[in-house]
């Protein structure tokens, strides 16, 4: 046994404690937390400089999509 | 992630995969004079498109990264086909057949939020830095030692998984269809080969707009025939989960029997919890820390959410050229959020039918699931729907090797052959020095290829781990120069080589042979622990870049000013 061994087999057993819907719900909040992050994102990140700005030109709204989809397949599987 | 990556790339499927085939036969699947007609249409459409973008190459700007006039939605799903490899499809199959939907995590939460990150944070900054290589960014933002080191690394892990992804695709070929094992590798790397050669980056993209339809319609045709077959989606619910139990039942008492008396008292199979008796995991993203599959919790959420996946996706060349290649700054923003879209979508095409496989064909259990999907094929797929099946299977074939192809001949030109040998190469020197380049490339993966074979199996698992030592460490300069200017260049070379290390350290010691020797226990209880590799090398990486730099000399502020917000979106100094 070294100290690696030792390291890893008590991280192991802490983890194993954590009920695997606590890890479902750290999944999703990785998704709520970004999702937070896009939407403070100012516009000038999300949306294109060189010519005028339409909503669907918004990358906020398809970014949002994007993890709106992931939310929904994490809290079903 | 493919390649992680397997990607991901899914690294680990393509390597049981392959030994698989190696070792066992599969039942072959008749292909007709139709299926050969669509077969050979894509092919050809490839190369009439492949050739066309190639007659506007002329210069070595337009080769490397398509003049800087790529579209987000070329882009987006070029991003897309290239993760998905051909020995991938069919290996990700094979694993869903094994261990469930949990295969999914590698393209949802190992790639949707790390390209979500890179969208609004890494791309527009290596945009603005109007770099060719990443590693040509570490020499700005560090030093050349760094940059040397990192594309030395991924160079060589090209290089190597271009023979190894020819190999495996030849033998899935010929077990799917009877073809020649040669004249596959042959044909395969000539065909890439010679659009790579005539049109780089932009012909790479372009086919790869047509491989991602061939791709996604093939395998959403099988996924709806599949699925028709078994009698709906409740139906194949329900089935899963009565066969994935017996056999996850079968496999536990087989592990059982294979441990020594004393193992099995002090280390018995514990009972899985949180989970009703009637279901199984084979329908579940999130699997305990004890799992027989590659996905336990903690390694999907920590290893591949937060630190493959974003190495994947921003570090390595392969992926991130094609948004430097992008017409602006949005552009390449825009490709990235659009390829996550289309992420979604990827698990459901391509887990669902080895889903479909395991219902349709449980005798072949664990021990045979990789040859459960060219079964499948044979099976359900009608004339003319096979052949465009192994069109799918060839387009993603084709959008991964010459995406190798390209990047590691950008790599060679730009960071060793530019950068040490010629530094006043003109457009027109890169362009004919690229196109060289290409060819060695395209020789060295067929010579590679038929090297492989008279390897062990093992030696293919050895080279998909080469791609877990080096995302950990090269996220982690990445991270470093980019968002703190108190990183310095020692502090940078110092934690990529202690992460390499690191990584291989681990791999060493979780090896059985070296355990028996020291007389040790691995030091890993999940079978395939590559993502843990990818967590310790990061953190060591991160330590060492930290500690390193704040005890030695500084960058000055012409390195500092490479962070992120220190350019203006024409390149400029703020």
């Amino acid at each position: 046994m070294t100290l690696f061994h030792w390291i890893g087999d008590t991280l192991r057993q802490q983890l194993d404690q954590v009920p695997l819907s606590v890890a479902r719900w750290l999944m999703i909040g990785l998704f709520l937390a970004l999702m937070f992050w896009i939407v403070q994102l100012p516009s000038t990140v999300t949306n294109p400089t060189d010519r005028p700005a339409k909503w669907t030109s918004d990358l906020k709204i398809w970014a949002w999509l994007a993890l709106l989809i992931q939310i929904v397949i994490y809290s079903v599987f | 992630m493919n390649r992680l990556i397997r990607r991901t790339g899914a690294p680990f499927p393509l390597a049981k995969l392959t030994n698989g085939f190696l070792q066992r036969n599969c039942p072959m699947t008749q292909l007709t004079s139709i299926d050969y007609l669509v077969i050979l249409s894509y092919l050809a459409a490839t190369m009439v498109i492949g050739l066309w973008v190639g007659s506007y190459v002329r210069s070595g700007s337009d080769f490397f990264l398509a003049g800087r006039s790529l579209p987000w939605w070329a882009i987006g799903i070029s991003l897309v086909a290239t993760d998905i490899g051909g020995p991938d499809l069919m290996g990700v199959g094979g694993d869903a057949y094994r261990y469930g939907i949990v295969m999914g995590n590698f393209a949802w939460i190992g790639c949707i939020p790390a390209m979500l990150i890179g969208a609004f944070v890494f791309i527009p900054h290596l945009w603005r830095c109007r770099v060719t290589t990443i590693p040509e960014y570490l020499e700005r933002r560090f030093s050349v030692y760094l940059r040397s080191a990192v594309a030395f690394s991924w160079l060589l892990l090209m290089a190597c998984n271009l023979g190894v992804m020819l190999l495996a695709s030849a033998i899935f070929m010929k077990n799917l269809a009877g073809w020649d094992l040669s004249a596959c590798i042959l044909i395969t790397a000539l065909l890439a080969g010679v659009y790579t050669w005539s049109g780089g980056l932009a012909a790479v993209v372009y086919t790869d707009v047509l491989q991602g339809v061939v791709i996604m319609g093939g395998c959403l045709m099988f996924v709806f025939i599949g699925i028709q077959e078994v009698g709906g989606i409740s139906p194949l619910m329900e089935k899963v989960h009565s066969v994935a139990r017996v056999q996850n039942q079968f496999d536990a008492r087989q592990r059982e029997r294979m441990k020594a008396p004393a193992e099995r008292n002090s280390d018995p199979e514990k009972p899985r919890h949180h989970r009703p008796a009637h279901e199984s995991e084979h329908l579940s993203l999130v699997l305990p820390v004890d799992t027989q599959s590659p996905g336990p919790w903690p390694g999907i959420l920590f290893g591949l959410g937060l630190i493959v996946g974003p190495g994947y996706w921003i570090g390595n060349q392969c992926i991130v050229q094609r948004a430097l290649g992008a017409k602006s700054e949005y552009e390449a923003k825009a490709s990235y959020v659009y390829g996550a879209l289309l992420k979604n979508l990827i698990p459901f095409l391509v887990a669902v039918p080895g889903l479909i496989a395991l219902v349709k064909f449980p005798e072949l259990g664990h021990q045979r699931a990789d040859v459960a999907l060219p079964q499948l094929v044979g099976a359900l797929l009608p004339v003319g729907f096979r052949g465009m099946f192994v069109a799918a299977f060839l387009a993603a074939l084709f959008s991964s090797v010459d995406a190798y192809l390209n990047s590691a001949t950008t790599l060679y030109v730009n960071d060793f052959y530019r950068r040490f040998y010629r530094p006043q190469a003109d457009e027109g020197q890169m362009l004919t020095v690229g196109r060289w380049t290409t060819v060695g490339f395209v020789l060295w993966g067929i010579y590679f290829a038929f090297q492989l074979l008279a390897f062990p199996a093992g030696i293919y698992t050895i080279f998909q781990t080469l791609l877990s030592f080096v995302v950990g460490p090269t996220l982690a300069v990445l991270v470093a120069g980019m968002l703190f200017r108190q990183a310095s260049s020692d502090g940078a070379l110092t934690g990529y080589v202690a992460g390499l290390l690191t990584a291989i350290g681990l791999f060493s010691l979780n090896q059985p042979s070296l355990c028996r020797w020291l007389n040790l226990k691995p030091l890993f209880q999940v079978g395939q622990p590559y993502l843990y590799y990818s967590i310790w090398s990061f953190l060591v990486s991160v330590l060492f870049i930290f500690v390193f730099s704040y005890f030695l000399r500084s960058d000055p502020p012409e390195k500092t000013r490479y962070v992120i917000g220190g350019l203006n979106p024409n390149g400029g100094a703020v």
